[in-house]
């Protein structure tokens, strides 16, 4: 009898011991995707200065400069949308993802977000300077750089054309990356958090 | 007539000859590249160039320096160097001279137009002027609200007021304007260029041909690749392309309907000048096409000084030098961001 209770303790001590140590390993799998995701944008930043150098060395700083940057409001091109997923019975994990413009699984939604970004333009616009937007039936053009669900640039109109002369699309390639890697890399710390979280509940409840 | 200038050249193109001839000697050489592209840090090259012409600029700057000052000064440096040889010019030298710099002044107008439609401060914009390329009143051109009163209140004051005839309509300044107006504007400057050059006739018509040509072809050819996949029409395209060089007319009729990289090449390919270049890129590349293009306007320039008594080699001078301006940023940017291996992707030795 004696023996059957040790060894059903036994059993339940090696169960969870083998938990606990799953969520150590978890945590440093979390760290080590962590890492590597950080590693890769910096890696990627620093080719992106690198990219911008080259063009304003192959088109000439006029043409490459702080200046191509509008201070005029625009509805941000790029949004994140935050959701809590379900991570255990008392726990929620935010989730980070990423909203591009121009969707193309979502055609209405572009042209509701691009009336609306027209309005809020037309009301805080204060420059007597505008875009002559009457025969772009709705479609607003921005001087910004537009991507649709897969991170390729679309052929919307007006960006297009401005790419001629203005940015070199041969020698100047949209920064996408990085965007899709902040995300990823806030998901990756959401779930490292977590996992140590309950790590050190494991410890804590490992010295009680 | 040509063949004559000997004779007369000296009298009044002589001491300027000289002073440039002089200048390009200064021109820094491939063992002077090798030796910067070395450098571990900025300050690194600044001592390297304190041995060079570019030293008394350089020497008074604090540190830590930034590439932007290395690059302010070595063109501060062109500048003092150009205005010297414009105040002791004559006629026509002087107005060949002041055409050197009408490409500069087209870059600071769309600066400022656009810097302007981007909501900047004026006085950030001059700033970031060409100093080649500013003019008294250049300040007011923040005010206009279209293309028409630009040309009213500013430019019709300025040398490039001829070459606004074809820009010239009320519709609003914008990101696509405005890159159409600078294209058509510099398309207006080289035929105009051009055609001073012909009329000086001799051996200042014939380098200078070749060098603009080239100049033209180039400048259809990155028109060409820029526009595949905008909205840009065959017609609008054709427009924008200058009415002289190698590719002038039949290159450019074929160029305008182009729709990728490999078409370009396949049509560049048929003329012997640009086959070298093309043969250099892989298909579908178009990276190392600048470079190409650079290396061989360097040849094209350094060709210019084989020949005396021409105006010729004031023109590859600057541009030399601004390829010079060019390296230097280049290196300092991969020395500052630590990315020594990619130097060598674009510095183009001149010696």
């Amino acid at each position: 009898m004696e023996r059957q209770e040790s060894s059903e303790n036994g059993r339940e001590s090696n169960e969870g011991i083998s938990v606990k140590e799953e969520n150590i390993l978890n945590f440093l799998d979390s760290v080590d995707g962590y890492l590597i995701l950080m590693d890769s944008l910096s890696s990627t930043l620093r080719q992106g200065w690198l990219e911008l150098a080259s063009a304003r060395h192959s088109m000439g700083a006029s043409r490459i400069n702080s200046t191509l940057f509008d201070h005029k409001l625009h509805p941000a091109s790029t949004t994140l949308q935050v959701n809590e997923q379900s991570a255990g019975p008392d726990r929620e994990l935010p989730h980070f993802t990423l909203c591009k413009w121009a969707s193309s699984n979502n055609p209405e939604k572009y042209f509701e977000e691009a009336k609306f970004g027209e309005d809020e333009l037309l009301k805080k616009s204060n420059s007597l300077r505008h875009r002559d937007i009457s025969h772009n039936s709705g479609n607003v053009c921005f001087p910004t750089f537009r991507f649709d669900c897969l991170g390729k640039m679309t052929r919307d109109q007006g960006f297009d054309l401005e790419a001629l002369g203005s940015i070199s699309m041969r020698v100047l390639k949209p920064v996408t990356n990085p965007l899709e890697m902040v995300v990823e890399i806030s998901n990756m710390r959401a779930s490292l958090l977590c996992a140590y979280d309950q790590v050190q509940k494991d410890m804590e409840t490992a010295t009680k | 007539m040509y063949g004559f200038e000997a004779m007369t050249f000296n009298i009044h193109g002589g001491y300027l000859e000289a002073i440039v001839r002089g200048c390009r000697s200064g021109l820094l050489t491939a063992s002077d590249y090798n030796n910067l592209c070395q450098c571990e840090t900025l300050e690194d090259i600044k001592m390297h160039l304190s041995a060079t012409e570019y030293g008394p600029y350089l020497q008074n700057e604090p540190s830590p320096l930034h590439t932007t000052t290395i690059v302010e000064k070595c063109t501060l440096k062109l500048v003092d160097e150009y205005k010297h040889m414009l105040t002791q010019a004559t006629e026509p030298l002087s107005t060949f001279l002041e055409f050197i710099t009408y490409g500069h002044m087209i870059d600071n107008v769309v600066l400022i137009v656009t810097g302007t439609l981007h909501e900047r401060d004026v006085q950030e914009l001059l700033e970031k002027c060409h100093p080649l390329g500013m003019f008294d009143s250049i300040a007011t051109l923040a005010v206009a609200q279209n293309m028409r009163e630009l040309y009213r209140l500013v430019l019709v004051d300025t040398p490039l007021a001829p070459y606004f005839s074809e820009c010239i309509t009320s519709e609003d300044l914008d990101d696509m304007n405005i890159e159409i107006m600078r294209n058509t504007l510099y398309k207006a400057y080289l035929e105009d260029f051009y055609r001073f050059c012909q009329k000086l006739g001799g051996a200042t018509a014939e380098i200078m041909s070749d060098i603009l040509a080239f100049e033209a072809d180039r400048r259809a050819v990155n028109i060409t690749i820029n526009s595949i996949g905008t909205e840009l029409t065959r017609d609008d395209r054709r427009k924008l392309y200058s009415n002289f060089g190698l590719l002038y007319p039949y290159g450019h009729e074929e160029l305008a309907v182009c729709e990728d990289i490999d078409q370009v090449r396949s049509v560049m390919e048929k003329y012997p000048p640009y086959q070298s270049i093309f043969s250099k890129l892989s298909y579908g590349e178009s990276q190392m096409l600048d470079k190409a293009f650079y290396e061989e306007e360097v040849k094209r320039l350094c060709l210019a000084f084989e020949q005396q008594f021409h105006y010729g080699v004031f023109f590859a001078y600057m541009r030399l030098r601004e390829q010079e301006i060019r390296n230097m940023m280049w290196i300092s940017e991969c020395v500052a961001q630590n990315q020594k291996s990619r130097v060598h992707d674009s510095v183009v030795f001149i010696f």
